[in-house]
């Protein structure tokens, strides 16, 4: 592991950020779902500037998921090495207490982790502002109330607002309803890209058939036409791309693997007329991804971008990738090229998860060395460059079946601050 | 051309394909000689081109199949006075009949009515009454002789348009029946609606159906990928045209049963159309605020008429296409000249309300309107002198002839008590109605709406029973067994005022007590009790208004019956309701049928304590209705048993009423000894889990003796 850090340093060289860390962090027996997000998080920054805000502002303050997270990343932020990993013992410790769910050593989802982190985070600060209202008002007896119903800076980060309009095709009239989002989910199609996904999201859904739309106007069912548009785009724009489908022949959950492109800047166009900021430009920088064949196996690793340059990280490992090397994470395809490169990043990944103590998947590692690579959907590239390492290397790590985008966290950064 | 005919026959099992000749229709008096106590089941034959359609057929039979037992049934009646001879709502159609100088105008209230407009005075003749939802389209055929008409209750009817009574209904749509086309020639009517399926209906079989000749040949054009809103067919019915969401028009060939043509243009939905003499020319209206006209010969548009700011809903011209009259949206009623190629477009007149229908006079001298209003107006057209129209300044701004409509119910709120309605209308006039007997209770004049809800409602809990509607604009109410489950209000018959205050109180179902009064004469007759004379009401409290309407239907779907509660005990609707009610309604009727089970409550009793918190607790499961005196005697009998145990001859305080040695609590709110279970659980408790009460004894000074 130390060789692996140092030589991070080393192929960063001159250019490694001052003030930067790359750390990974440790597995506590499937914890790769909170490790992914919480890398993807850490690299987020005005989130991680708001986090490392609250760490300075409460010295002592009671132990809430916020506290762990702040303390973390304080510890990282704080770190005399630049590279290297540490394990976020109190932070999980603390998750499992919080949420039934999460007190277990099974696979979770990262998106179902990433929602209950954002929203929990959110009702400690409204609590926290509540108890120093409740302080303040003997004091002073101000009128602080409406200071509670402020948004908090998690909202003014994550949230954007949604508008539904719904057209009655009797009398024509239009009505809309707003609600708020923390994350957009989108379905998602084989050979498509965000953009399309985006576009599908918002297509015009016709309501009719035993689906009537109730018009108030009318006072009757009427047919309607319904859409979806985003009215305020969030500071960071969080996208869940929908892998898990429910097959109802196989009454369970399947992995989509279809391939979706997803470019490394975003402009919203399913916008509202009255939307405030329409042309907000979104950065690509983080990417947390899903790896295996359903929603019960598998492991996640996150790609991040900092300061111009991307990583991969997969718990305690982080790894400068190229690039040009995100588009293996856009899913499986039937004609995956082989290059030389291709073949090689495969490599270099699979010599490096094989350096990991992998105790808990080993029984799924033989499992799956037993059974052919049926897995892998007739794709003869990773065939390919899995018999060719399999070649050299004795075990084979399950969870590098494919790789596949899961998540992905697109974040305004560098255009945002103009629109400031 | 060979065309392959496949004709299908469907039986009388089918539901969803059904034509049922009645006549139990129209409260006018001169419906006697009316086919009356025939119902016929006929088979439809359904004649059609295309090879899928066995296929298509018999699947849609299965579905029907299905639909009926999925869906549920309901019972629904609408509160209204016997006569209602005023339209409600706005008009979806006018027709005008020459012969007898007659207008007949189809409103959103369901009704048909007939006006007769001599001498520029118009007068009340008749109402056709057998929709149960919204008349979107009705034609006049046969020389005025009889009337079509097109629902959104998915059927299509034939009426006896001088004597005003319904002779036919056809069931073949399976969803909303938008828009009606007429052929002069053939006598050939065409339907379409939201089911994306046109008909083709024979007049002249269809007015000749008889009890044992009762076959309609019925052609089908298939193919519409959307919802139609539009039909217009040419007066030899040989072309066929149709508009829909898809935003093209769909020319079709009635002769070969194909399409002939798709013709792209508008941006929207198209709500209008308009077909010239010879099927040659054909006008468009569309939401997208345009007016086209198009040369079907050559398949294209020829000129695009934008005189509207937004939709164009209706569309009138002579067939000759000298000019068009449209209306839309924008309540603008617009004059366009056609005869050159400027299009010189004026308005007529400003409407209140969007334009819903537009009929011309014969002579073109004036035009019918009808909006989403009530009122229908004629308006005077310019006349053409020399080589332009002009417009004759004198009724300049004024409406020849007003057929004054009443306003329609717009708003609701069914108050705590859940008997007793709110209603609100378009000219803000508020009304106070009762659900249970049937009636209007009271007007109340303009009054603030939302206050006079605040004011009568009063801190207790029932049970949602039924639902409201308004799609008619009067008040519907819906009886089924959905999330308002109808059986589940049981009240005190002495606290609702149903029995004087000396009488012994009973528990009543409400939703029991209404389906016997909807179904009184059904059961007076079927069960034998012909011979005795008025009986008293059959639930032995109230009997409802005679001419209240009740339509058993499908949940949010198509209606199955319709009938008046006064005419349920005939022959005919006899025969028709032993099949159609359902089985959860006839079981309230009939005296052998369970009532319904009264609803039960889980709480628990547990004795006030400082702290808040105790161990003793008590896991009570009883009636939605009990009062808290109730629980209180609960209480007591329960205190008194323990102290019977420790101490012998402990002190009676039998003679000291409860409720004042008891005290309740709910989430530290005391509680009254008349509230009732349900009233605590979801005024006072509110949150999920299980309703805790808690307790306080009193000591009464007898008692520390």
């Amino acid at each position: 592991m130390g060789t692996n850090a140092s030589q991070l340093e080393k192929e960063i060289g001159l250019e490694f950020p001052p003030n930067e860390r790359f750390f990974g962090l440790a597995n506590f027996g499937n914890t790769c779902y909170s490790n992914s997000v919480l890398q993807a998080l850490y690299f987020c920054k005005p989130f991680r500037e708001k986090v490392l805000e609250y760490k300075a502002k409460n010295k002592r303050p009671k132990e809430t998921l916020l506290s762990c997270l702040a303390d973390l990343f304080y510890t990282i932020a704080t770190q005399k090495k630049k590279v290297g990993s540490i394990a976020p013992k109190k932070f999980i410790a603390r998750l499992r207490k919080e949420k039934e769910e999460f007190d277990n050593y099974l696979q979770q989802d990262a998106h179902e982790f990433l929602n209950f982190l954002i929203n929990r985070i959110n009702e400690i600060i409204i609590a926290e502002r509540q108890a120093q209202v409740s302080k303040q008002k003997s004091a002073t007896d101000t009128n602080c109330d409406n200071k509670s119903q402020e948004p908090t800076w998690v909202h003014e980060i994550f949230q954007g607002i949604l508008t539904s309009e719904t057209r009655c095709l009797n009398c024509e009239m239009v009505s809309s309803k707003d609600e708020d989002f923390l994350d957009l989910q989108v379905d998602i199609d084989q050979n498509t890209s965000i953009t399309h996904c985006l576009r599908c999201f918002s297509n015009m859904e016709m309501l009719c058939g035993d689906n009537k739309f109730k018009c108030d106007n009318c006072c009757s069912y009427q047919e309607a036409q319904k859409r979806m548009r985003v009215k305020k785009l969030p500071v960071i724009l969080a996208l869940h791309l929908k892998r898990f489908k429910y097959v109802e022949q196989f009454n369970r959950h399947i992995k989509v693997s279809h391939r979706v492109v997803f470019p490394l800047e975003l402009r919203l166009f399913n916008t509202s007329d009255d939307a405030v900021n329409p042309d907000r430009l979104y950065d690509l920088v983080a990417v947390v991804i899903h790896c295996g064949s359903g929603p019960n196996r598998g492991h996640y690793i996150s790609i991040v971008k900092s300061h111009g340059f991307w990583l991969l990280f997969d718990d305690d490992m982080v790894d400068k990738i190229d690039a040009s090397t995100i588009e293996d994470f856009y899913g499986l395809t039937s004609n995956f090229r082989v290059n030389q490169r291709g073949r090689k990043t495969l490599e270099a990944v699979v010599k490096k998860v094989l350096h990991r103590d992998y105790n808990e998947h080993v029984a799924a590692a033989v499992d799956f060395r037993n059974s052919t690579p049926c897995g892998f959907n007739g794709s003869t590239a990773i065939k390919e460059a899995i018999l060719h390492v399999r070649n050299r290397v004795d075990s084979w790590p399950h969870n590098m079946q494919n790789h596949e985008a899961i998540l992905t966290l697109v974040i305004s950064t560098s255009l945002f601050e103009h629109f400031q | 051309m060979v065309v392959n005919c496949i004709s299908v026959n469907f039986i009388q099992n089918s539901i969803s394909i059904r034509v049922n000749l009645l006549s139990n229709s129209c409260d006018t008096d001169s419906y006697d000689h009316a086919i009356k106590d025939t119902l016929t089941h006929l088979s439809i034959k359904l004649l059609n081109v295309f090879p899928v359609a066995q296929n298509l057929s018999l699947n849609a039979k299965k579905m029907g199949e299905e639909r009926a037992g999925k869906r549920k049934t309901q019972v629904s009646f609408t509160i209204r006075a016997e006569k209602e001879c005023r339209h409600h709502s706005g008009v979806a159609s006018i027709v005008y009949d020459p012969a007898l100088d007659r207008v007949h105008s189809a409103g959103r209230d369901g009704v048909i009515r007939t006006w007769s407009v001599a001498k520029g005075q118009f007068r009340f003749v008749h109402a056709m009454e057998h929709h149960t939802d919204w008349v979107n389209d009705i034609v006049l055929t046969c020389g005025g002789k009889n009337i079509m008409s097109g629902s959104n209750d998915c059927t299509v009817k034939l009426w006896n348009a001088q004597k005003g009574f319904c002779m036919s209904t056809l069931r073949t749509h399976k969803d909303y029946v938008r828009a009606l086309a007429y052929s002069r020639e053939k006598e050939t009517v065409a339907s379409a609606g939201f089911d994306r399926a046109i008909y083709l209906w024979d007049v002249n079989t269809l007015t000749a159906l008889t009890a044992t000749k009762n076959t309609v040949t019925t052609a089908a054009l298939t193919g519409s990928k959307n919802s139609i809103y539009s039909l217009a067919m040419s007066p030899d019915g040989n072309t066929l045209v149709s508009g829909s969401t898809e935003k093209v028009l769909r020319v079709w060939d009635t002769r070969r049963y194909t399409k002939t043509m798709k013709l792209k243009g508008h941006m929207d939905n198209v709500k209008a159309l308009v077909l010239n003499w010879d099927g040659s020319q054909c006008l468009s209206g569309s939401s997208d605020g345009t007016i086209k006209l198009w040369v079907l010969g050559q398949q294209q548009c020829i000129s695009t008429i934008r005189c509207h700011s937004q939709g164009v809903w209706a569309l009138a011209a002579p067939e000759n296409f000298q000019f068009v009259v449209s209306g839309g949206k924008d309540c603008r009623l617009q004059f366009t000249d056609l005869r050159n190629a400027n299009y010189n477009s004026t308005l007529i007149a400003m409407e209140t309300h969007p334009i819903l229908s537009l009929c011309l006079s014969p002579d073109n001298a004036m035009v019918w309107v009808g909006t989403t209003d009530s009122t229908i107006r004629a308006w005077p057209l310019p006349q053409l002198h020399g080589d332009g129209y002009i417009s004759d300044e004198v009724y300049a701004g004024q409406p020849l002839m007003e057929i004054e409509g009443v306003p329609a119910i717009k708003q609701y709120a069914v108050l705590s008590n859940k008997r007793n309605i709110l209603t609100k209308d378009t000219k803000g006039n508020v009304q106070l109605y009762d659900a249970l007997l049937a009636i209007k209770v009271e007007d109340l004049g303009q009054i603030d709406f939302e206050e006079e809800v605040k004011r009568r409602s009063v801190p207790i809990y029932v049970p949602s029973w039924f639902s409201v509607g308004l799609h008619t604009a009067m008040v519907s109410i819906h009886l089924a067994q959905d999330e308002n489950d109808c059986l589940g209000a049981w009240v005190s018959a002495k606290e609702v005022g149903l029995i004087s205050e000396d009488e012994p109180d009973q528990k009543v179902n409400y939703g029991r007590l209404l389906l016997q009064a909807l179904f009184e004469e059904w059961k007076r007759l079927s069960t034998g009790e012909q011979q005795i004379e008025n009986t008293g009401p059959c639930n032995g409290f109230f009997s409802i208004p005679l001419h209240t309407p009740v339509v058993i239907g499908e949940q949010g779907g198509k209606t199955m019956y319709r009938f008046l509660v006064r005419d349920a005990g005939g022959e005919a609707e006899r025969s028709c309701l032993a099949e159609a009610i359902p089985q959860w309604v006839a079981e309230q009727i009939m005296d052998d049928g369970q009532p319904p089970k009264f609803v039960k409550i889980l709480f628990f009793l547990t004795p006030h304590t400082m702290n808040g918190k105790s161990l003793k607790r008590e896991r009570l499961f009883a009636n939605d209705f009990i009062s808290m005196r109730k629980v209180m005697e609960h209480v007591l009998e329960k205190v008194e048993e323990e102290n019977q145990q420790s101490t012998t001859g402990s002190v009676s305080g039998a003679d000291i009423p409860a409720e004042e040695r008891v005290r309740l609590f709910c989430l530290e709110t005391p509680l009254s000894p008349e509230m009732d279970l349900r009233t605590v659980r979801h005024l006072l408790w509110k949150g999920p889990g299980d309703l805790v009460i808690t307790y306080s004894l009193l000591k009464s000074e007898r008692l520390s003796l």
